[in-house]
């Protein structure tokens, strides 16, 4: 199980919302939320790190996208 | 000088096993674009996630999506780049702060141009209040003073 943790400074909780979403066919996927963070389970078997990866860059452009994490 | 060496201690981990590398940055010296900024420049060829592990700090880590093994000279090099990228970045962003007032006017000027000249309502509106021009120096000579009747002025001299 890879672990994903996104900090809510950092990253839109929209970007990680629509990540997810994209993603869910693709793995198992188990969100929760932290106090500093929006955490995301990964499951994928052999395509778990890829899947995490892409993932975490998605969020990552989306936010980059919107401006801010805000 | 070892891969290891070149950079300031703490700022570089590798992780020989997750394949990646983990950047540790002071946020008073890059500001939050640019980190966006240089990550965004990287997600073509590597995995990127940010942190923040404590205030005051910003985490970057890279994993090459080709994968480098064990490879930590590859994993060094790869922090290397992204932190020319970073302080590209942080100095792109630090221009584009200091010149912003002067885009911003630039940029009204060609705006206020294409849209052809003011009507005369848009002249009733107008603000005359502000100053005509800035004069640091105080270099600047009115029309009045400039042409003022000079003559005049000894006679009102001798009339005291």
């Amino acid at each position: 199980m890879t672990e994903l943790r996104f900090h809510r400074g950092l990253y839109a909780g929209l970007a990680v919302e629509e990540a997810v979403k994209l993603f869910a066919p693709h793995a198992t996927l188990r969100v929760r939320e932290e106090p500093d963070h929006w955490v995301v389970e990964v499951e994928g078997g052999a395509r778990e790190r890829r899947v995490a990866g892409e993932l975490g860059n998605y969020a990552l452009g989306l936010t980059v996208k919107h401006g801010n994490a805000r | 000088m070892a891969h290891e060496d070149s950079f300031p201690e703490g700022l570089v981990a590798v992780d020989r096993t997750a394949g990646a590398v983990r950047l540790e940055l002071d946020d008073t010296l890059y500001p939050l674009e640019a980190l966006y900024g240089a990550a965004y420049t990287f997600i073509d060829r590597c995995w990127v996630l940010l942190d923040r592990p404590q205030a005051g700090r910003l985490r970057a880590t890279l994993a090459p999506k080709a994968g480098a093994g064990d490879d930590g000279a590859a994993l060094h090099a790869l922090a290397g780049e992204f932190a020319n990228e970073l302080l590209s970045c942080a100095w792109r962003h630090q221009i584009a702060q200091q010149n912003r007032a002067i885009i911003e006017q630039v940029t009204a000027q060609a705006v206020a141009g294409a849209m052809g000249p003011p009507s005369l309502d848009d002249l009733a509106k107008f603000e005359f209040s502000g100053e005509a021009l800035e004069d640091p120096l105080g270099i600047a000579v009115s029309w009045e003073e400039k042409y003022r009747d000079k003559k005049a002025e000894p006679k009102a001299k001798d009339a005291k």
